[in-house]
C-alpha cells in the first residue's frame, strides 16, 4: 500500500486504521513499506476523503504479504482464503484428525504484531526435528524447501505479513515434548504467536490432549470452536 | 484459518459472544455448495444475528445483508449472543440438513449445553492454548478484547483507543463504534454488541 503524496491533505484520518501501525505522519501521511503487510484495511474502509491510499500488485515475493494478510485474498496454491485450511472445520467429512493424533495451528504475528518468515522459520525447523507432519494444503508449507527440515525459500524470508499459520499434526504422545521446544523457541523470536491444539472427540465426548496440556502446565482458554458434526458424508472412521 | 479462536475476555462477557461458521469440505462435498451457505445465512437470519458475513464480500455492516447472502461462497458466518439462539440455530440446521460442516465458537461449557439441547453432540475440538513469544509488543488485555473479536486482525488497536475516545468525548455512541470496528472485519465474525460494552467499560476509566 502507498499513499499518493500529491493527493493527501494530510487529514490523518487513515492513521489509527493500520492494524499494524505502518502509517505515519510527515509533511502527508506516509506508509512504512517495510511494516507495511498490505493487508489493505487502509484503503477498504473508505476512511481517505480524497481516496488517495494506493494498492499496487508487487512481484514476488513481495506479493506474499498481500495473500497472507487479505482474507479477501485467495492463495493460488492453496485455493483457499485467508492464512490456513479447512483445518477441523471439516473434520466431520474430511477425517483430517483422527484419534490419537493432535493438530497444532502456530499463528504467527497473531494477534496483531506481524511477523517475518525468517521468526516462523526458527519454529518451523525446530518442529521438523520432532518429525511432525506440515499440513500439505497449507500456504507456509508451500514456501518450505523441504518438508523434512522446516528450511523456507530464502528469498521469502525477510517479507512480513500480519500473520501466517504453521500447521502440522503429530501422534499425541510426542506432544509434550513438542510443546517443551515451541517455549523454547518462543524465547528466540522477535513476535507473538497464538497457539490452537485440535484434537477428535473420543466416542464418550473426552478429549484426551487435555490431560497432557494440564501435565504440560497449560491450561486452553475457556472458549474455543468445535465442529458439532453435521457435515456429509461423514469421514471414514465415523461411518 | 482459525479465525474464530483465540477471543479474549472474561467468562462474563464471552458469554454473550458465539459464532457459527459453515463451510464444505474442497474436494469432497463443495460442488454447487453456495446455495447451501446461502441457506444458512437466511436461516441466520431468522434469529437476529449481530453480524454475518460472506469472506469473498465483507458483512452486514460494510454491505446490505442481502449482498452478503449472495456472495456466499467458501465459508459464511453469523454470530449470536446468547446460546438459547444457538440452539434453534442448531435445531432449523439439522432440520435443513445441508451437509455443511457447521462450527461453534464460543465458551465450551455452554457451547456444549447448547449442542446437547439440539441433539447435537461435539466432534472435533480446536483448543486456544493462548499467546506465546515477545507479549511485550501486544496491546492491553481490555483492547484485546476487542481486536481479538476478528481473527484476522484487521480491526487495529489503535482504532479502538480512537472509538474509546470518540464515546468518551459524547461523539459517539458505542454501539456505532463497535459497529464501525465491525465493519473492517472481513468475515463478519466481530460482534459489535459485546464491542460496546467493552468500549463503555474502557470509556468510563
Amino acid at each position: 500500500m502507498r499513499i499518493d503524496p500529491n493527493v493527501c491533505i494530510a487529514c490523518e484520518a487513515c492513521v489509527p486504521y493500520c492494524p499494524v501501525g505502518a502509517i505515519k505522519m510527515k509533511d502527508v501521511a506516509e506508509i512504512d513499506q517495510e511494516m507495511c503487510v498490505d493487508c489493505g484495511v487502509c484503503r477498504n474502509s473508505k476512511v481517505c476523503p480524497v481516496d488517495c491510499i494506493i494498492f499496487e500488485v508487487q512481484p514476488y515475493p513481495r506479493d506474499l504479504r498481500v495473500t497472507f494478510s487479505n482474507p479477501r485474498t485467495g492463495h493460488k496454491a492453496t485455493g483457499i482464503a485467508g492464512r490456513g485450511t479447512e483445518e477441523m472445520k471439516t473434520n466431520d467429512v474430511t477425517g483430517r484428525f483422527k484419534r490419537g493424533m493432535v493438530g497444532l495451528g502456530l499463528e504467527f504475528g497473531r494477534p496483531g504484531v506481524s511477523t517475518t518468515f525468517r521468526d516462523l522459520e526458527k519454529m518451523s525447523m525446530a518442529l521438523a526435528k520432532h518429525g511432525v507432519e506440515f499440513e500439505d494444503k497449507n500456504p507456509v508449507t508451500f514456501l518450505m524447501v523441504d518438508k523434512k527440515t522446516g528450511k523456507l525459500k530464502d528469498e521469502v524470508l525477510d517479507q512480513r505479513v500480519l500473520s501466517a499459520i504453521i500447521e502440522c499434526v503429530l501422534p499425541i504422545g510426542k506432544l509434550k515434548d513438542v510443546l517443551a521446544t515451541m517455549k523454547e523457541v518462543s524465547k528466540q523470536i522477535d513476535t507473538v504467536f497464538s497457539v490452537d491444539c485440535i484434537c477428535k472427540a473420543e466416542p464418550d465426548g473426552s478429549y484426551p490432549v487435555k490431560k497432557i496440556l494440564a501435565e504440560a502446565g497449560i491450561t486452553p482458554y475457556i472458549n474455543g470452536k468445535q465442529n458439532v458434526g453435521l457435515g456429509r458424508p461423514l469421514a471414514k472412521e465415523d461411518k | 484459518m482459525t479465525h474464530s479462536l483465540h477471543r479474549r475476555g472474561t467468562k462474563e462477557n464471552l458469554a454473550r459472544d458465539y459464532v457459527l461458521l459453515c463451510l464444505p469440505a474442497v474436494g469432497i462435498n463443495d460442488k454447487d455448495h453456495d446455495p447451501k451457505l446461502a441457506e444458512f445465512l437466511r436461516i441466520c437470519m431468522k434469529y437476529n444475528p449481530l453480524n454475518i458475513g460472506a469472506i469473498q464480500l465483507g458483512n452486514m455492516y460494510s454491505h446490505k445483508t442481502e449482498d452478503v447472502i449472495k456472495a456466499a461462497h467458501g465459508i459464511v458466518h453469523a454470530v449470536f449472543n446468547s446460546p438459547k439462539t444457538v440452539t434453534a440455530v442448531l435445531n432449523d440446521l439439522k432440520k435443513a440438513d445441508l451437509g455443511m460442516s457447521i462450527v461453534v465458537s464460543g465458551i465450551f461449557e455452554n457451547v456444549d449445553q447448547a449442542l446437547a439441547e439440539a441433539g447435537l453432540k461435539h466432534h472435533t475440538a480446536n483448543f486456544s492454548l493462548g499467546i506465546w513469544g515477545k507479549t511485550e509488543k501486544l496491546p492491553s488485555n481490555e483492547i484485546l478484547e476487542v481486536t481479538t473479536m476478528c481473527g484476522h486482525a484487521l480491526v487495529a488497536a489503535n482504532l479502538v483507543k480512537e472509538m474509546v475516545k470518540e464515546v468518551k468525548a459524547g461523539r459517539k455512541t458505542a454501539l456505532d463504534a463497535g459497529k464501525l470496528l465491525a465493519a473492517q472485519c472481513a468475515c463478519g465474525i466481530f460482534n459489535p454488541e459485546r464491542a460496546a460494552e467493552l468500549i463503555t467499560a474502557m470509556a468510563k476509566k
